[in-house]
């Protein structure tokens, strides 16, 4: 009885209870709208700012302002067509090394040197009288393979060598120079610098000596000393004397550089 | 007795109907409260229904309409490369209603001089003396100036935004874009041309795509006001041009006034030289004149004689050159050294009708075709068109183009002989080139090339070259009419040039009106001296930009008029 009586209030209250339902549904979508049209809204506005602050900034920066800039503060100008590059080759080219001629190298023969010249200089060191023998077919080898410790020996021993110029150009070995230099302070050599016609005999004997010490150190002896000059005295044999017997590459050293001055 | 008596009087008669209409009147009321009710009901049942409608489906309060995308007062107008030329910003503007001023108006006029010095205090007063409702007092103010008159706090001052036109690169290409008056609607360029787009809501939203290349225009500007001011011309223009589309590239007209303002500008410098003005153009002609003859077989081909006297006696007149060559000479010389006199006789074979017919075909003798509405209309001896007009028409004095017509004749003459109107709108999906059509034929506007190229090369426009860019071309010196005769010393100079001549691309012609002699150029005024050097800088600028690469081994095939060229040739410059 008492459902048959309250089916109406029932009926009634879910009526209500479902539309509720759809309502807050509705009212949901609406906020969600709401929401998606303010963030719509904040997206026009923050368009319209970077439009103002596009225009501000091109306007600031107008062609006509950076062509004033270009030409009076940075002095600037357009490339020139030899500027442009066709490629990455071309680009790459340029930044391959030069090589550079030494016009002061001493001419570097492919020939082994007659020893006969050096003998008449009687002057330097006592080694002389080794020589040429140990020159022969050692120094032919030496030439094609560069070794360091060979150098510095002769550098030492050599009195005759004046050259301080020849250390100063860059490209050639100084290696030789050096000590050369050091120890040039007693030099007979200076004097015959001056000459260079004179010269060349007397500092050619005069490292043959070393050379041959050379050589025969070379294998002998020392490699800490040459781990520690290595470096300076690497580059000498380009400058190798080509008329002094093989051991020369030491004796170029002088030769050249009186000519250099 | 207490029993109630019954009545012994019968009520009267006048009570009886009251009783009745009492009960009539109250059914009466029932139905009408009834009916108000049901009004009620319905009233706030509709209320009710219509607050349910706005919840699920109405707009809430905060919403704003068309915010969603963002459509300018009026559309922008960019450059090819999407460099905004004109945009439409949101200005500050301060009005004043004098009538609703209630401070005291001689401190508030003070306060207003010392912030807008433009006028005085007491003119100031004079306003807000004046009875009148509104003023503008600044439109288009600063930040720093709405602040300070905000902190006036005069209710009568009235600070709004308001949409204006800016127009960022000022004086770039201004006669290209033209400007917008006081009201908003263009008064020049492009904005009058294509005020309809740029002012419907429908289409305003999509920036309008110029063909312009600010960087080029800007290249051209510089090196061309440059010129104008070292040689103190009164006038300059230069067109640069795409030859296979007939896209303007830059344009401009010297001097050039500032859009922002264009209030402030003089009528000398709204004018637009690259194409309402009209100039004999001179020398520039004779390219046309030599394709006319040998399109038409009057001319076999660069190695054809002619005579060349000193002075040639024709109709009546003398045609004189700058520097004779009193011999036969080849088509080639006569190009080369811009032979008034050789030209004259090619011109005198082809005849005045075949000329015209020529030159209406290659719209030189109508307006000059372009959205602008700046156009100048070609002056033609008209009438008096006889045989001599035609020999001057040859090497191009007594016929008056605008700048912009040379480079389209140059454009047609280069791009195999096939016109195409210039247009300012960049060619593209939406504005497709329109199909041109032939004017000259394709092995003309071949043999063409290596023609021009050699008048750089060897002959007047040598100091156009830029190396690396095979720039051909041909200089121009017009004498000017003053006062109805050809002055000896007043010339207009001008330059047409194309590059890359082994495969055309561009056109740059670039003119200036009366330029004058400087030291470093002897005393010339010829264009070989003064707009040619111009010529050569720019396209220097612009040509990587343009994708043209500079090529030092590449040449158009010179071994076409090499051969007709005589060595003994005098190396002076002429025209």
């Amino acid at each position: 009885m008492s459902a048959r009586s309250f089916g109406s209030l029932f009926m009634v209250a879910s009526c209500a209870g479902a539309a509720l339902g759809c309502y807050l549904v509705s009212l949901r979508v609406a906020s969600e709208r709401a929401a998606l049209e303010s963030v719509e809204a904040q997206i026009v506005d923050t368009q319209s700012e970077l439009r103002v602050l596009q225009t501000e900034i091109g306007t600031r920066g107008r062609l006509s302002q950076l062509e004033r800039w270009n030409a009076g503060a940075f002095s600037l100008s357009a490339p020139a067509a030899n500027q442009f590059l066709q490629g990455g080759f071309e680009l790459a080219r340029l930044v391959q090394p030069q090589r550079q001629v030494d016009f002061q190298a001493p001419v570097v023969m492919a020939s082994a040197p007659a020893p006969a010249p050096q003998q008449p200089l009687g002057q330097p060191a006592a080694e002389q009288s080794r020589e040429p023998q140990a020159v022969g077919p050692a120094g032919l080898l030496h030439e094609a393979s560069l070794k360091t410790e060979t150098r510095e020996v002769p550098a030492r021993t050599v009195v005759a060598l004046p050259l301080p110029t020849a250390m100063k150009s860059p490209d050639k070995p100084v290696t030789a120079a050096k000590p050369a230099q050091s120890k040039s302070g007693d030099r007979p050599g200076l004097a015959a610098a001056k000459s260079p016609a004179a010269k060349p005999p007397k500092g050619a004997p005069v490292h043959v000596a070393d050379a041959s010490h050379a050589t025969r150190k070379k294998s002998v002896d020392k490699p800490a000393l040459g781990s520690a000059k290595p470096m300076t005295k690497r580059v000498e044999l380009a400058k190798t004397d080509p008329l002094a017997p093989l051991p020369d590459r030491h004796s170029g050293r002088p030769k050249d550089s009186p000519t250099g001055r | 007795m207490n029993a109630p008596q019954p009545a012994l009087v019968a009520p009267r008669p006048e009570r009886l109907r009251l009783v009745g209409q009492r009960r009539l009147m109250l059914a009466v009321m029932h139905q009408r409260l009834m009916f108000g009710m049901i009004v009620y009901a319905g009233l706030i049942a509709l209320v009710a229904l219509r607050i349910l409608y706005l919840a699920a489906f109405g707009d809430h309060a905060g919403r704003k309409e068309e915010l969603t995308s963002l459509i300018p007062e009026r559309g922008d107008i960019v450059d090819r490369d999407g460099v905004p030329l004109a945009r439409t910003i949101d200005a500050w503007s301060i009005a004043i209603h004098p009538n609703k001023v209630i401070g005291d108006k001689l401190a508030l006029a003070e306060r207003l001089a010392q912030l807008m010095p433009e006028h005085t205090a007491q003119q100031y007063f004079a306003l807000l003396r004046s009875g009148k409702n509104f003023f503008y007092l600044r439109r288009r103010a600063s930040p720093e100036l709405v602040e300070a008159v905000n902190a006036i706090g005069e209710p009568g001052l009235a600070i709004e935004r308001e949409p204006d036109r800016l127009y960022p690169q000022t004086t770039l290409a201004a006669h290209v874009i033209g400007f917008t008056n006081i009201d908003g609607h263009g008064g020049a360029g492009a904005e009058r041309a294509f005020e309809s787009y740029l002012s419907d809501p429908s289409t305003r939203g999509k920036p309008l795509v110029l063909s312009i290349s600010s960087k080029v225009q800007q290249a051209l500007e510089a090196e061309l006001s440059e010129a104008k001011q070292h040689f103190s011309a009164i006038g300059a223009a230069g067109v640069v041009m795409d030859v296979h589309t007939g896209e303007v590239l830059a344009m401009t007209s010297l001097p050039a006034f500032n859009p922002n303002v264009p209030g402030q500008a003089t009528p000398d410098q709204m004018f637009n030289r690259a194409t309402l003005g009209v100039f004999e153009l001179g020398s520039t002609f004779k390219p046309f004149t030599l394709a006319m003859a040998m399109d038409s077989g009057v001319v076999s081909g660069p190695g054809q004689m002619y005579n060349c006297p000193e002075v040639l006696p024709a109709y009546g007149h003398l045609v004189h050159d700058t520097h004779p060559f009193g011999r036969q000479c080849s088509v080639a010389e006569i190009m080369m050294e811009s032979s008034n006199i050789g030209m004259a006789q090619m011109a005198d074979q082809l005849g005045t009708a075949r000329q015209k017919a020529w030159l209406k075909k290659m719209g030189f003798l109508d307006r000059v075709e372009i959205e602008l509405k700046e156009r100048g209309r070609a002056l033609t001896p008209g009438s008096r068109w006889g045989p001599f007009e035609t020999m001057t028409i040859g090497f191009g004095q007594g016929i008056a183009v605008a700048p912009l017509q040379l480079a389209m004749g140059y454009a047609t003459l280069f791009d195999n002989g096939i016109y195409h109107a210039p247009t300012i709108l960049k060619v593209g999906p939406d504005h497709p080139l329109k199909p041109g059509r032939r004017v000259f034929t394709a092995d003309t506007s071949y043999r063409m090339r290596s023609l021009l190229r050699l008048v750089v090369m060897k002959g007047t426009g040598r100091k156009a070259d830029a190396p690396g860019y095979r720039v051909g071309g041909k200089t121009g010196t017009a004498q000017k009419l003053i006062n109805g005769r050809y002055s000896n010393t007043i010339n207009i100079t001008s330059f047409a040039g194309v590059f890359p001549m082994d495969d055309p691309r561009y056109v740059i012609v670039v003119m200036l009106d009366e330029p004058k002699a400087t030291p470093e150029t002897y005393g010339f005024t010829t264009a070989g001296w003064n707009v040619a050097p111009v010529v050569s800088r720019t396209i220097s600028r612009i040509a990587p930009m343009l994708g043209v690469a500079p090529d030092m081994n590449r040449e158009p095939n010179m071994a076409e008029v090499l051969p007709f060229v005589h060595d003994d040739k005098h190396d002076a410059k002429k025209d």
